[in-house]
């Protein structure tokens, strides 16, 4: 009985991945766990382990191909007998002995004798061409489902021809995917694909209600599953609704993120996977596709911009004496063998600031109506690679020393350039911090990760003008004197929904004080 | 060619207001399709007028009446007299309703309504004629035609329907007086309501039959339940025996048979109910290519096509089984096929129902086909004796029965013999077309104290867990 693996979930707010790399090919024998390919999604790249042991029949998808969850990508052939093996072929089925009352002359059935597939099912198949009596079915007992039909179609629609092609058919499938998606959504006529219900997908939905037939329920208990934390965009009656594939795919999630080891992977491949820097023709216009992790970070910017009302306060620390103590102490950490930048200085202050305006550390509950004040100090780090940006998360900042958050950031930095960050590296985070000044620039307008509700982004640190506070008298308008100073710019991005900027502003100040005075954080 | 021909056109001519012919022309309304309907006769056919409905409400009432005066177990002492005439009139009356709701339903749909026969002039051009009239014909040209025709009873040999002697099931839903005696020739669905009813009624029924059993089409046991009762009200069944001729008597006629028991049967009347047979007839079909089978029935495929290209035939007129609920289905495909939709007619269930006393509710596989078809099928049976609720009916007689796959647990079909089997059926059918499990039915909560729990009960036994039986 050949067993069709479909694509698991295996990251947040992902509904497809990109083949990378294919590990085996048709005819090679597998075993259990081994690995079969490793696919793109989000921003990290996973290994697929095979859920069987048995020999490859068929690779449902190439290189560079994006692939809805839930799509075969692989056909293994495992020999064990099963209970849908006995279905009986529909060629043995006689039209006249089949069924006694059903109409014989003239009004047959498509598909010569039983299909055991619902009414919606086999309108689907007719409408994507296929013949339901060969689709082999899925679901309990081998009954034909949905995703059964799509994938039959995607296999008669599949070209061998150029990964723009298969791009093409796979477009085409994920539109039919959403109008079939569409229909089944209840009659307010709401055709809008959420990001909220596209990012359910991989974590658990944590419903109070699901619907599902009774053969779904037990398929969860057997999977060990709770069937309210499966995530499914179909509806039935504006209820969520789940079926059998569903459970076994975030069952299979669930597993495959367990389990997913990290390999470097072919830089070259990747590059060809996910568009490459094409040489500018001068004038000429040139495309890239827009999608991987180019589109993932369009689709969180989108989200979080148009979702948050955004509002920025800029300030400017003056930094002289951070100055000193990081060249102080940068031998120190050199003998443990860590560079010391002024990055852990700011993550530590930035702590601070947060446990005295905690509202900076929170996250919005819209469906709850709740305001959720994190009870961690988990601050994400914006790190620019080849492949766009990435923010990995440096856990539990307040309980870290500065060498050990100097390290932490050293290795994610690192290993985001190297694509080699796991899903969960880049999530939990409570604040968000972007460097930008590492590159160059004084002040911007961050985009908030979503969900936090604040982030701050750093100008490069340098010597400035700045006016020297001699004490003077602030109603003389005459005094003051310009001096040079390292200077700090501070770009504060806050969610006014959640956040006054008010408290933005004592926020940045509590980070400019602790900035500005190091020894402070050593009362941390 | 008839001088003042008008020539009219249509997106969809339908020929034949039954239940094939009304509902696609409403379906085809509805998706925006220019409908022309034309009927001959009357609004909803065979079904509304001659058949379904008036032999429906005959049995109500006449199971009524019979029920009420045999009811002294329960404590219920009545003695019902019934007039015959004003059942007949009570039946007219709530037929023309129905009538009348299906004109105003293609109305409003915005179905055009014309009165006449349609027949074919070409595959694009119908004529209308009025019967008795003979000019002014009028002319449609079509972009499709649903050929919705129906049937007519089949006629035998030597007994010619005369609407005296020799009735048909239409005439037998128009008696003014309960017969003293009747002979039923035919013991199918048809012959065995009618017996039903006027044994009810009080006539000393005969049933002869060719076939070596009654209800030809239902499996044996299904069938001697129904037997069984029958004759408890008095019905005398001759089977085996094939009606030859008559002969006019006294008190009616005489009705001679071959092979068996050659005494001739007296009765007051006589009911010929032996099957029904396409209208094919009266369409002019030479004039295109539409073909039909050698029993007279339109050749169609899975999309109510015929074999030209823009005719559809629906219903009765298309072949068995000749049920009235299996003309709704073609006539809305075919409406959807021809509004460019995805139907088809692939539905996985065809049930159907004999209102005998008990009821009889089957759908999909017997057994026996389901071994033929290749499966190894599980059976539940459960007896009605075991059910609360049909002892509350005071009913004892009759079963549920259920067929499934018994790898995967797939419902494949069930025959159900007891009251309201023609409801109880449903459930079923429902599971069947969806490709549903013993496991899913079984998990379903059944109310109690209903006779569905009949049905329950026979999933739970096909499952070997039956609890209360």
């Amino acid at each position: 009985m050949p067993f069709e693996y479909e694509l698991p979930d295996v990251g947040e707010g992902v509904a497809e991945g990109e083949i990378v790399t294919w590990h085996v090919s048709a005819g090679d024998t597998v075993a259990e766990d081994q690995v079969l390919a490793e696919v793109e999604t989000d921003k990290a790249v996973v290994d697929l382990p095979s859920p069987v042991a048995g020999t490859v029949v068929e690779l449902h998808a190439e290189v560079g191909e994006v692939v809805p969850v839930g799509d075969v990508v692989v056909t293994i052939e495992t020999g064990a007998e099963s209970t849908e093996q006995a279905l009986p072929e529909a060629e043995a089925a006689d039209t006249a002995a089949g069924d006694g009352t059903a109409a014989t002359e003239g009004a047959a059935s498509t598909g010569d004798g039983r299909v055991f597939a619902p009414p919606n099912v086999r309108r689907l198949a007719r409408e994507h061409g296929v013949d339901i009596a060969t689709v082999e079915g899925s679901g309990p007992g081998g009954r034909v489902t949905e995703a059964d039909v799509r994938a039959a179609a995607r296999e008669n629609g599949v070209d061998d021809g150029a990964v723009e092609s298969a791009v093409t058919s796979v477009d085409g499938e994920e539109t039919t995917e959403q109008r079939s998606a569409v229909r089944q959504i209840s009659d307010d006529g709401d055709e809008r694909t959420t990001a909220t219900d596209r990012g359910g997908d991989a974590t658990a939905a944590d419903r109070d209600r699901t619907l599902a037939a009774p053969a779904t329920r037990r398929v969860a208990r057997e999977e060990g599953v709770d069937i309210d934390d499966v995530p499914t965009e179909k509806r039935q009656d504006g209820e969520p609704f789940v079926e059998p594939e569903d459970v076994r795919t975030y069952a299979e999630a669930q597993q495959a993120a367990q389990e997913a080891d990290r390999e470097a992977l072919a830089a070259g491949d990747v590059t060809a996977a996910t568009g490459d820097r094409a040489e500018t023709v001068g004038g000429e216009e040139r495309r890239e596709p827009y999608r991987g992790i180019r589109r993932t970070i369009g689709e969180q910017m989108e989200r979080s911009k148009y979702t948050a009302p955004h509002v920025s306060h800029h300030d400017t620390a003056v930094v002289p004496e951070l100055v000193e103590t990081r060249a102080r102490l940068k031998p120190r950490a050199e003998e443990h063998g860590v560079t010391l930048t002024y990055l852990p200085f700011v993550l530590k202050a930035i702590v601070a600031g947060l446990r005295e305006h905690p509202v900076l550390n929170t996250s919005l509950d819209e469906e709850a109506e709740e305001v959720v004040y994190r009870g961690a100090y988990n601050i994400g780090v914006a790190v620019a690679t080849d492949a766009g940006l990435m923010v990995p998360v440096v856990e539990d900042v307040d309980r870290k020393g500065l060498l050990e958050i100097a390290t932490e950031v050293r290795d994610l930095a690192d290993r985001a350039r190297e694509r080699d960050l796991a899903p969960e590296e880049m999530r939990g985070s409570t604040f968000s911090v972007t460097n930008f000044g590492a590159i160059g620039g004084e002040y911007a307008t961050p985009i908030i990760n979503y969900p936090e509700t604040a982030i701050l982004g750093l100008g490069s640190l340098k010597r400035r003008p700045v006016v020297a506070d001699d004490g003077a008298d602030p109603a003389d308008t005459a005094a003051g004197e310009v001096v040079a100073r390292h200077t700090l710019p501070l770009s504060l991005s806050i969610d006014h929904r959640v956040i006054d900027g008010a408290e933005g502003a004592a926020f940045v100040n509590t980070v400019k004080e602790y900035l500005q005075e190091p020894s402070l954080l050593l009362l941390e | 060619m008839v001088v003042g021909d008008v020539t009219t056109g249509t997106d969809v001519l339908v020929i034949g207001g039954g239940p094939g012919g009304y509902v696609a022309a409403i379906r085809g309304a509805q998706l925006d399709l220019d409908v022309t309907l034309v009927e001959m006769d009357a609004y909803g056919g065979t079904c509304l007028n001659h058949g379904c409905i008036p032999s429906k409400a005959f049995i109500s009432a006449s199971g009524l009446a019979h029920r009420a005066g045999n009811a002294e177990d329960m404590g219920v002492f009545a003695d019902p007299a019934v007039d015959m005439q004003g059942m007949v009139t009570w039946k007219d009356r709530l037929v023309r309703r129905l009538t009348k709701g299906v004109e105003s339903l293609c109305e409003s749909a915005g179905v055009e309504l014309v009165e006449g026969r349609a027949e074919f002039a070409s595959h694009e051009e119908a004529r209308v004629v009025q019967e008795g009239e003979g000019q002014g014909a009028e002319s449609i040209a079509f972009e499709h035609a649903v050929v919705a025709t129906g049937s007519r009873p089949i006629e035998i040999p030597n007994f010619a329907f005369d609407g005296e002697h020799i009735l048909s099931s239409r005439d037998a839903l128009a008696l003014e007086t309960v017969p003293d005696s009747m002979v039923v020739v035919g013991a199918g669905y048809i012959g065995m309501e009618l017996a039903t009813v006027y044994a009810k009624l009080g006539s000393d029924v005969t049933v002869v039959e060719e076939l070596d059993g009654i209800l030809p089409p239902y499996e044996d046991d299904v069938a001697a339940v129904v037997r069984e009762r029958a004759e408890e009200l008095g019905v005398e069944f001759r089977v085996g025996e094939r009606a030859r001729d008559w002969e006019e008597t006294d008190e009616g006629l005489a009705v001679r048979t071959e092979n068996g028991d050659r005494n001739p049967v007296d009765a007051t009347v006589c009911l010929v109910a032996v099957g029904r047979q396409p209208v094919t007839d009266t369409l002019n079909l030479e004039e295109t290519t539409v073909e039909t089978d050698e029993d007279g029935f339109i050749e169609t495929d899975d999309r109510a096509r015929t074999t030209h290209d823009n005719i559809f035939a629906v219903g009765d007129v298309a072949g068995e089984p000749m049920l009235a609920h299996k003309a709704f289905t073609e006539g809305e495909v075919a409406a959807e096929v021809i509004a460019g939709e995805p139907a088809a007619l692939d539905y996985q269930a065809m049930p159907a129902a004999v209102f005998t006393d008990p009821e009889i509710g089957t759908v999909g596989m017997t057994e026996a086909e389901a071994r033929e078809a290749g499966f190894e099928p599980v059976v539940g049976q459960m007896p009605l004796r075991a059910s609360g609720r049909a002892l509350t009916l005071d009913e004892r007689e009759g079963f549920v029965r259920v067929v499934a796959d018994s790898e995967a647990g797939f419902l494949l079909g069930a025959q159900i013999v007891g009251p309201d089997a023609s409801e109880l059926v449903a459930e079923l059918a429902l599971a069947v077309e969806l490709g549903a499990t013993l496991e899913d039915v079984d998990a379903t909560v059944h109310i109690h104290p209903t006779l569905s729990e009949a049905v329950h009960e026979a999933v739970k036994g096909a499952r070997d867990r039956s609890i209360h039986y």
